[in-house]
């Protein structure tokens, strides 16, 4: 464990590093948050001309819009990509001999960007959240823990996930396009492209048992005071689920798919 | 001339990044920037049908040079002609009577077949079909690619690559050729092949060929004149024998004992390179290997003697380390 | 220009060639590519489950100009992204060098040189869309209106080219600009959606200054026969600008590039 964290400090430092390096590109980066403000902006539009829609005002809006786009990238995790190519490349050959599982290097990478994310990105939507009229969140010890906690467990279910999508690089060449889909799927049920609560009740019925609600929807919601604290109970529960299934699938699939690996020589 | 440079001179900014966070954070918001003289006031000229080897330690100007005679980097001060064209014009007529290899890049299409490339190039240089169809033919029998031509790039074996690399590089018939490095990473045979096809292609062809290398053996089979550049400055031009003579003024003895001998009686002979048992190598000066030759046999019991030039990576390496002058 | 055609040939047979190798990949984004048009108009649907019409559009009015966003936007996978984004890996890797000594236009190689055939469904699906659209609307746009559809839409893909060849080239200053095909991407999205959605200054924005509504929205409303003819005259003329602007900027950076780089 210890020499696991000191691993984690090298590989952070570098991958943090990596990250400032591209300044240019974080700049750029920064902007391609304009698919939840197009949301938002028809969203106010709808409001200016009918008033609140499904209990949200235009205070509402803005302050789901600004931590959701925020919550989206910070939480999002692309493990897929590395694992993808590093497989179909043959380069996984050469971590394989190092005495790190090549999961911590991908990871690494990854945290690194979280950490501009953080630098950057709180501040702004901090200073965001002060200055635009009608932004209000319900602030609480116990909510920003239970905020926190949530934000942790939907990163993790993500990690998983991703990596267990990563897997399927052994077999077939689409783990990419796979994961595309369920990306796709998940920006429509964890709330990234509106309030669950805005959708149909079906819809809102099979978000509240698959693990995409954790990356954004609940999160947002237990910040602004919409769920109550069974129903955020029950919420983290669907998603510690989530968690530990996808971590054991992405474990059996990794140890199928390195004998695999290992026999065809790759 | 094919190739005048005259008092050419380029520098460029390099920015510094140290390693660690606080660095990272300071680099965000302010970058230091140092100016770099890589090529200082260089002349020299080329023949056409010449060969030229650049020698210099990394980072000595070599690829400056190169690139500023390919017409990729515009020179601050000076001036150089290839053909009578001003490079960094980049006229078509220019461009296609020149052609650059750089053995660690690559142009072929990485997904493809090589002659997939080679018909890219037909088209990029409008080359007549008749023309391309003899030309490729000479370029596959002279690298021997008939078994490459139908292989993917990507599977192609690196010393493979760079064949496919030249002849896609040729196919146009360039009349200057500017190498850089072109035998970078390949095994001693795949360089030693690269070497014969670019030796006898310069021969068929009188094409000019301008070309760096890390290894001397490249340059010296290829190159009769060299131009070393140290620190971007031309510290010599000439004829790499004459380089030797000038700049590594002793010879090497190589003996064979029958018998240990003391190294006392060795000294006085010469300074001792190296001592193997009955294996011995001596220094001695380049005006008295007569001399001393004949003290060695007069006065030690040896089986065998042989007379040798140094080593000519020894000789650049002095040259480099020690900043020896050259005449 | 007769041998730029036979170089355009060239290099997309190659294109083919090569893609053709992946045939499960092609089906594959085939069937992804109609998941994000689904998504998309699924996507917007949501608003028109609490209104009938926003703005004055109404759902199959938006689809009209969603269709001409997935046309633009696979413009921009067909032939920006496989180019003009390579920029960044160009001159890491020298491929720019050896572009440099090619007696060819290098504006031309760094434009064309590449095509990524899996994006050539994509307008067609944009396409398919706005048909789908029209039909449902019952409406059947004049020939005048077709032909300025078709005149706005070439005008769109001009300022689509320049912008991106116009952030691309800054590749030349500041060296890690993976990401500024994002950019223009992620200012794309917001053509999504007609700019008479997003109120004040961000209307006004998504027009003059990044011309978002050229893109999309002007083309969409040519075909609904609800456009200025006025407007279609600045389309033509801001599409001319910038592609000047955009080459100057390129020949402009060449030369920079020439002199400072190592």
């Amino acid at each position: 464990m210890h020499n696991l964290l000191r691993a984690y400090r090298g590989l952070f430092r570098a991958n943090v590093a990596i990250a400032f390096t591209y300044r240019a590109q974080a700049v750029i980066w920064m902007l391609s948050f304009v698919f939840p403000l197009v949301m938002l902006a028809v969203w106010l539009a709808v409001v200016d001309q009918a008033g609140p829609v499904g209990g949200y005002n235009r205070g509402d809006f803005i302050s789901y819009y600004l931590v959701g786009a925020v919550l989206y990238r910070f939480v999002l995790m692309g493990l897929t990509y590395h694992w993808d190519h590093e497989i179909r490349t043959g380069e996984l050959s050469v971590r394989l001999l190092k005495p790190l599982d090549p999961f911590h290097y991908y990871l690494s990478e990854q945290l690194g960007w979280k950490v501009l994310d953080l630098l950057i990105l709180v501040p702004l939507a901090l200073v965001a959240a002060l200055l635009i009229p009608g932004v209000h969140y319900a602030l609480s010890p116990a909510r920003l823990l239970a905020f926190v906690f949530s934000v942790v467990l939907g990163m993790t279910i993500n990690v998983c996930i991703s990596s267990a999508f990563g897997m399927i690089a052994f077999w077939t060449t689409q783990s990419r396009n796979l994961f595309e889909l369920w990306s796709g799927i998940g920006q429509f049920l964890s709330g990234f492209i509106a309030p669950l609560p805005l959708f149909p009740l079906f819809m809102q019925r099979v978000a509240a048992v698959l693990p995409f609600r954790n990356s954004v929807g609940l999160p947002v919601d237990i910040l602004m005071g919409r769920v109550g604290w069974a129903a955020t109970g029950q919420g983290l529960l669907v998603g510690a689920l989530w968690a530990l299934g996808a971590c054991m699938i992405y474990r059996v699939l990794w140890r199928l798919g390195l004998r695999r690996y290992e026999a065809v020589g790759a | 001339m094919a190739i005048s440079v005259q008092q050419l001179t380029k520098s460029y900014r390099v920015h510094h990044k140290e390693a660690g966070l606080r660095s990272s954070l300071r680099n965000l918001f302010a970058r230091r920037y140092e100016l770099v003289e890589a090529v200082k006031q260089v002349s020299f000229e080329v023949a056409q049908g010449e060969i030229v080897g650049f020698l210099g330690p990394n980072g000595a100007g070599k690829t400056t040079t190169l690139k500023c005679l390919a017409g990729l980097l515009h020179p601050n001060a000076g001036s150089a002609e290839v053909l009578g064209f001003t490079p960094h014009n980049r006229e078509r007529a220019f461009l296609k009577q020149i052609t650059l290899v750089m053995g660690q890049r690559n142009q072929l299409l990485w997904d493809l077949p090589a002659m997939e490339t080679f018909l890219v190039n037909q088209a990029i240089y409008g080359v007549p079909e008749r023309e391309f169809r003899a030309t490729l033919q000479e370029l596959v029998a002279l690298l021997g690619l008939e078994p490459l031509l139908t292989k993917q790039v990507r599977k192609l074996s690196l010393g493979e690559r760079m064949k496919c690399e030249l002849a896609a590089s040729l196919l146009h018939r360039p009349r200057v050729l500017f190498l850089d490095e072109p035998t970078l990473g390949l095994d001693v045979t795949a360089q030693a092949a690269i070497r014969d096809f670019l030796r006898a292609y310069n021969q068929q062809y009188a094409v000019t060929v301008l070309l760096t290398s890390h290894y001397m053996a490249d340059v010296t089979a290829l190159a009769k004149r060299v131009l070393v550049i140290d620190h971007g400055e031309l510290k010599y031009d000439g004829d790499l024998h004459a380089l030797v003579e000038q700049t590594a003024p002793y010879k090497l003895l190589r003996l064979t004992l029958q018998q240990p001998v003391d190294s006392a009686d060795l000294t006085r002979l010469g300074e001792i390179e190296s001592l193997n048992g009955l294996e011995v190598t001596l220094r001695v000066p380049r005006d008295a290997t007569k001399l001393v030759m004949a003290q060695v046999l007069a006065s030690l019991p040896v089986e065998d003697v042989m007379i040798e030039e140094p080593p000519i990576e020894q000789i650049i390496r002095d040259v480099f380390q020690h900043g020896a002058s050259y005449a | 220009m007769h041998a730029y055609l036979r170089l355009l040939t060239i290099f997309y047979r190659n294109a083919i060639i090569n893609e053709l190798e992946y045939r499960l990949n092609l089906w594959s984004r085939l069937l992804l590519s109609l998941f994000w048009l689904g998504w998309s108009a699924v996507g917007v649907s949501v608003f028109y489950v609490h209104v009938d019409r926003i703005a004055g559009w109404s759902y199959y009015e938006l689809l009209v100009v969603l269709g001409m966003f997935v046309i633009t936007n696979g413009f921009r996978q067909l032939v920006l992204e496989p180019n003009l984004s390579q920029m960044t890996e160009y001159v890491r890797m020298g491929t720019l060098d050896y572009i440099l000594t090619k007696p060819v236009n290098s504006q031309f190689m760094v434009s064309l040189r590449n095509l990524n055939i899996f994006s050539l469904n994509e307008p067609l699906l944009g396409a398919g869309l706005i048909g789908y659209s029209l039909w449902h609307l019952r409406h059947l746009p004049s020939p005048a209106a077709f032909a300025l559809f078709g005149l706005l839409t070439i005008a769109a893909l001009l300022v689509l080219y320049s912008l991106n060849l116009l952030l691309q080239t800054l590749t030349f200053w500041l060296v890690n600009l993976e990401n500024a095909d994002a950019l223009v991407g992620s200012v794309v999205e917001a053509g999504r959606l007609p700019v008479a959605f997003y109120g004040g200054w961000v209307r006004w924005a998504l027009t003059a200054f990044i011309p978002v509504a050229f893109v999309t929205t002007f083309p969409a409303e040519a075909l609904l026969g609800r456009l200025d003819g006025r407007i279609a005259v600045v389309a033509v003329v801001l599409a001319a600008l910038l592609l000047l602007a955009a080459t100057t900027f390129w020949n402009v950076a060449l030369r920079s590039y020439t002199s400072a780089s190592s």
